[in-house]
């Protein structure tokens, strides 16, 4: 099962996905976040700008997802999280993170080794201190498409190399699975 | 040779976000605009066509079908929002709603299949009757498409995916201006949308007839 996801990553990225030049992503990404830093002082609130951002971004990628590949829903969490680890960073990111740390079969970590947005950036002191997570975006992006599958989710940073730590780490949290909507009953 | 009658479009939220046609006898959208004009034109989105005032209509000879819903920010002038309702345009879209709702349950629960989050694991494509054939496609994100056609057409599948991969996800998933908001559900107003897929169905119906 995970053979294949990876096999569909990989084709994905190599055929469906256009590519565009990483630097123009990277810089785009980092003056955003430097104008929400400006815009808004307090690094929580830049968090949650960031998040809300990658929702946006994360409900529409689902669908996107599902138009480039063959895949169809997945049976459980555990399918679901090599599905968004193996194809769906590959496709979008170019970076497979590690899926490990599960807790209770519904909670696990992404271990991103080379977040491409950390290039060039380097956090200045008082982001640091203020607890600014750079890359929230995509955590946003994660719990958007999480969400268009039937899934709540919560997911937040755990560590972050531009903090010192060695490996950045998501955590994503389902916290229930969502019913299909019934249609509403005439009286 | 394909004769497409009209398709719908709903949303997660059960919603029906568009509805287009190109080959209906006693359209609803087309006495609505009757009535609400009191003459003979009939109203095309924001144009004024004048035309004969029938009531069939086959819209493959170069004008561009009627779509539905359309609501108050796209037309020109200013008008109270009860005028612009469709009812009979709506119970419709439940109807039809409902009968694919039910029909791909049955499906799911006979096939042992069925689940809480839907999807459509049974394998529900199309029904048939003496006059068209119902063609239905899901995708894994829970929106759902619905195309009428004539009832020798065996199978739209891969038109259905189409239209889904290369139109809806492209036109209107892409756009960053249509709202996806888990309450409120937003009908599609893109002319782009409408464009590409009234020159892809058109294609299709003057293709040869799909061996499959």
């Amino acid at each position: 099962m995970a053979k294949q996801y990876k096999a569909i990553g990989d084709e994905a990225w190599k055929n469906s996905v256009e590519k565009v030049n990483a630097e123009l992503f990277i810089f785009t990404y980092g003056s955003l976040v430097v104008q929400l830093l400006r815009d808004h002082e307090d690094c929580t609130s830049v968090n949650q700008q960031l998040d809300k951002l990658g929702y946006n971004i994360g409900v529409r990628l689902a669908d996107d997802m599902f138009a480039r590949t063959t895949l169809d829903r997945c049976p459980d969490v555990r399918s679901t999280a090599d599905a968004v680890a193996k194809v769906g960073f590959r496709m979008f990111l170019n970076t497979t993170p590690t899926v490990g740390l599960w807790t209770n079969d519904n909670e696990f970590s992404l271990l991103i080794e080379d977040n491409p947005l950390n290039d060039f950036c380097e956090l200045p002191p008082r982001a640091l201190r203020d607890g600014l997570w750079y890359s929230n975006v995509l955590c946003g992006v994660v719990r958007g498409a999480l969400e268009m599958m039937h899934m709540q989710a919560r997911v937040w940073f755990v560590r972050d190399v531009l903090r010192g730590d060695d490996t950045s780490e998501i955590r994503v949290r389902v916290e229930r699975m969502l019913d299909e909507e019934v249609p509403a009953a005439d009286e | 040779m394909v004769v497409i009658n009209n398709l719908y479009i709903f949303d997660r939220h059960c919603e029906c976000i568009f509805y287009t046609e190109w080959n209906r006898t006693n359209s609803p959208l087309a006495v609505e605009a009757e009535a609400g004009r009191g003459s003979k034109d009939l109203v095309r989105g924001n144009q004024v066509l004048t035309g004969d005032s029938s009531s069939s209509r086959s819209s493959l000879d170069g004008q561009r079908p009627l779509v539905w819903p359309t609501t108050s920010s796209s037309t020109t002038h200013r008008v109270s929002a009860e005028s612009l309702r469709n009812v009979a345009m709506e119970e419709e879209a439940k109807l039809v709603y409902g009968v694919v709702y039910s029909t791909r349950n049955i499906i799911n629960k006979l096939n042992s299949k069925d689940s809480s989050q839907g999807g459509n694991p049974g394998g529900f494509t199309s029904f048939a009757t003496n006059t068209y054939r119902l063609h239905y496609y899901e995708a894994p994100t829970g929106v759902k498409f619905i195309l009428n056609t004539d009832v020798g057409t065996t199978s739209m599948q891969p038109v259905l995916e189409m239209i889904y991969r290369n139109i809806y996800v492209e036109y209107v998933m892409k756009n960053p201006l249509f709202r996806i908001d888990p309450k409120v559900s937003t009908p599609i107003e893109n002319d782009y949308f409408r464009a590409v897929l009234n020159n892809y169905i058109r294609e299709i119906s003057s293709a040869a007839m799909p061996t499959s």
